[in-house]
């Protein structure tokens, strides 16, 4: 009797599965652009350990690293090399749509094509700077006699091209200097007084913040609670073209931990991941678990996610042109 | 303190703290062994397995598992010639000599032992540092850390073969290795280097391919070539001396043990030298301790005070980058990079306050390194002689398995078959400067160094124009490297003066 009803079951299943995604016993792996160790690593990993509770069938998930070209590698492997079945998932840099629009050599990929997932936190980028310095005001930072000095890694990176756009475009009093290995390096130097500030991100500032060692003086457009009163470059613009630039720069921030399905892959496995991923990131054992790591989760839709990649790579060419000539595609 | 010191010690010997650090030890005894396998990617994929345990368990855990990884490298090197870590490259050089000599037991006993000293070594400064550290690292500004780079590399003067020709091949190499740390995207202007269009090549060459390559690849060439055992010069089966020679080596030349221990421990507390220099520089200075122009000659033909330096530094250098994690938030590698995020899960702000409100569980931490390596070391003793006998298995049986453990361990670093391309490549490179007697040390040393000095430099430049050159301990790095260059001049007409 009882063989009779697995039987039955195992004959129901393959009916099932085409009515509703199914993926008992499958292993979905998700594919990250970087090495182990950073936080687009981490946010996989920590998503990995709860999606599989919102997926039917309770497939396992894994993750994978394919590091390299500042994760152009992995979006193209997810573009064109993935199977379209819903076992494969891309995360990597947010950064991406900015290599398209810049047509970095190398990409393969269109970021309006992915089947677009969500996002699962936002970034939001400061400026920092010493608090034993003079300057309270981003005004301040504009009438200074001396330039101040910031430090960052390179371009391409949040901690050089926000300030760089803060100097060309808002004029404020800046010295950048760049080559430090990472944002920590930063920091020392901050402490040792070699530099006067950083950008980069709240979650990176906030402990050295909280220490009074630095003071936040400016914010790009994604706001985080904490941040609502600093000024946002946006708003200082002396005109519209530089606003363009300088909302380009910021709009990816929005969608800061990008996650997608490749391109092929059919509606129903897409809205059932979309809806997955929605409740996972509400979940509250994830909640708790990303509190205790100081990891601010947000959630985007697949459809905002998407709309905010129209909007970059829809820029008149003049825009364009204009954007290039401050902001490289990096880290 | 004292009281602190005692207290960090009861702490890790509860039951479960000891018990997750044999945890850790065993794991990292393994990555360690594995080449490619880092400790720094173990302890990401370790990370949330700590969400549950305390502090003092979670740092046993982990902390017990990296600084294991280091000691175990060095077993990788000396038998097969491929480097375990990318941190313990430079034991190939003497150890695998010594390997080849029938001397791989005392060549790990030396390792082990030097290791262990190394750890001990570490572990006191990072107990001693506690309260000078944050002037001791504020001190060390960008201009300072390009002349260590730069000092570092002045030790290619004791890294090349005696006589002018010798030290012009060994700055030859060393320039060709800075020449490879120029590829990639440069973080001043943005500007893809020597990638040849290809994305691989965008973040840099990946130093464990191509120490891999370099150094493994022209072993197991010569390997095959020979058709013996690596011992092959040796009557099968009979290998001289054993693994407590090592341990007496290690007394014998104990001052240079210490100083090399010292090296690491400087290099490990800056940040941003990265956790690959101090050997080579620990290696520069064993060589420079030769006294004849024979002894000279023998390093890098099985002298075991080439196993000794790297051995003590690679080890000494953990306990030396906890100081700048735990005193200010700044890691001082990438391992302790990951270790932060562990600090953060505890719901710990590393900083001033690791040194006074949770000095305990500092302490705790260099108890564990001290005991974790006390362990390890009692533990690989108990077999050395017997793995010192794969040295004696017929090469036809073993390559195979190197050359397994060769190509996994490279294509770990980035997934990608570029990786496979990068080995054989630079083995290539090993093989022929070998095969023309260029010394491969400098070229390492260029190469780990390459991008330190110069991002260093364009920072000093940027941020203080010329008068960084004239900072006092900027002056005194000029001078120590003008002796580092000068000094083996000066060895070889005492030389002469004697003959």
């Amino acid at each position: 009797m009882k063989l009779k009803l697995a039987l039955l079951a195992c004959a129901a299943l393959p009916l099932a599965a085409a009515a509703q995604t199914n993926l008992s016993g499958k292993t979905v792996t998700i594919v990250v652009g970087y090495k182990p160790g950073g936080g687009y690593d981490a946010a996989a990993r920590m998503l990995a350990r709860h999606l599989p509770n919102h997926i039917p069938g309770k497939p396992t998930v894994i993750v994978q690293n394919m590091p390299g070209g500042n994760s152009i590698i992995a979006a193209n492997h997810v573009y064109n090399v993935a199977k379209p079945d819903g076992l494969t998932i891309g995360t990597f840099n947010r950064n991406l749509p900015i290599a398209q629009l810049t047509r970095v050599q190398g990409v393969k990929f269109d970021m309006t094509k992915f089947q677009w997932i969500g996002s699962a936190a936002n970034e939001s980028t400061i400026l920092a700077i010493r608090n034993d310095l003079p300057y309270k005001s981003f005004e301040d930072l504009r009438t200074a006699k001396e330039p101040v000095v910031i430090g960052s890694t390179g371009p391409g990176a949040n901690t050089h091209d926000f300030p760089l756009l803060l100097k060309d475009l808002l004029g404020a009093k800046l010295k950048i200097v760049s080559g430090y290995s990472s944002s920590s390096d930063i920091m020392l130097a901050i402490e040792r007084k070699e530099v006067d500030g950083r950008a980069g991100s709240l979650t990176s500032i906030q402990p050295f913040i909280d220490r009074n060692l630095v003071r936040p003086i400016i914010r790009a457009r994604s706001v985080e609670p904490g941040i609502e009163k600093l000024p946002e470059d946006e708003s200082l613009a002396p005109n519209p073209r530089a606003k363009a630039i300088m909302a380009l720069r910021s709009a990816p921030e929005v969608v800061a931990r990008p996650y997608v399905l490749p391109p092929a892959t059919p509606a129903d496995v897409v809205s059932m991941y979309r809806e997955a991923f929605a409740a996972t990131i509400k979940d509250p054992a994830l909640v708790a678990e990303s509190k205790k790591a100081k990891f601010d989760l947000e959630y985007t839709s697949g459809d905002e996610a998407l709309k905010v990649m129209k909007d970059v790579l829809s820029q008149p060419k003049d825009i364009v042109d204009e954007f290039s000539k401050y902001i490289k595609f990096g880290e | 303190m004292i009281e602190a010191l005692l207290e960090g010690l009861v702490l890790v010997l509860q039951w479960k703290a000891l018990g997750f650090m044999m945890l850790g030890v065993l794991l990292g005894f393994w990555v360690g062994l594995l080449p490619g396998l880092g400790g720094a990617t173990t302890l990401a994929l370790m990370l949330p397995f700590i969400y549950t345990m305390q502090p003092v368990e979670a740092f046993a855990f982990l902390l017990g598992m990296h600084s294991v990884t280091a000691t175990t490298g060095d077993i990788t090197s000396v038998l097969f010639g491929v480097p375990g870590e990318a941190s313990s490259a430079a034991t190939i050089l003497d150890g695998h000599a010594m390997a080849k000599k029938g001397e791989a037991g005392r060549a790990l006993g030396a390792a082990l032992a030097s290791s262990l000293v190394g750890a001990l070594i570490g572990a006191l400064a990072l107990a001693a540092a506690v309260p000078v550290v944050r002037p001791l690292v504020l001190t060390f500004g960008s201009p300072e850390l390009f002349m260590l780079a730069i000092v570092g590399l002045a030790f290619i003067a004791s890294l090349s073969s005696h006589g002018g020709r010798g030290m012009l091949r060994g700055f030859l190499a060393g320039a060709l290795g800075l020449f490879f740390a120029t590829v990639g995207q440069d973080p001043q202007a943005g500007v893809a280097r020597y990638t040849f269009d290809t994305l691989y090549l965008w973040q840099g060459l990946d130093l464990v391919p191509v120490l891999v390559g370099i150094f493994a690849i022209p072993e197991i060439l010569e390997l095959v070539a020979r058709g013996t055992s690596i011992a092959g010069q040796l009557p099968a089966g009979k290998l001289t001396r054993g693994a407590f020679e090592g341990v007496k080596d290690t007394f014998r030349h104990f001052w240079l043990t210490i100083r090399c221990s010292l090296i690491g421990t400087f290099i490990g507390i800056m940040p941003g030298l990265g956790g690959s220099v101090a050997q080579w520089m620990a290696y520069g200075h064993a060589a420079q301790s030769a006294k004849t122009l024979e002894e000279r000659k023998g390093f890098g033909a099985g002298d075991v005070r080439g196993v000794l330096g790297p051995g003590a530094a690679n080890n000494s250098k953990e306990g030396g980058s906890l100081i700048p994690t735990i005193a200010f938030g700044v890691p001082g590698s990438t391992a302790m990079a990951i270790l932060l995020g562990g600090f953060v899960l505890l719901g710990i702000v590393p900083g001033p306050d690791m040194l006074s409100k949770y000095l305990t569980l500092t302490y705790s931490m260099v108890w564990t390194i001290v005991i974790a390596n006390v362990v390890t070391v009692i533990i690989c003793f108990a077999f050395l002689d017997q793995l010192a006998r794969l040295t004696t298995v017929r090469g036809g049986v073993l390559v195979p398995l190197i050359l397994v453990l060769v190509f996994i361990g490279s294509y770990t670093s980035n997934n990608h078959y570029g990786d496979l391309i990068v080995t054989l490549v630079f083995g290539a490179v090993g093989y022929f400067m070998v095969l023309a007697g260029w010394p491969r040390a400098p070229f390492v040393l260029g190469l780990v160094l390459g991008k330190i000095a110069e991002n260093y430099l364009y920072i000093s430049v940027a941020r203080y124009e010329m008068a960084w050159l004239t900072r006092p301990v900027v002056l005194a790095l000029v001078g120590i490297a003008i002796a580092v260059i000068l000094y083996p001049l000066y060895q070889a007409r005492r030389r002469s003066a004697h003959a």
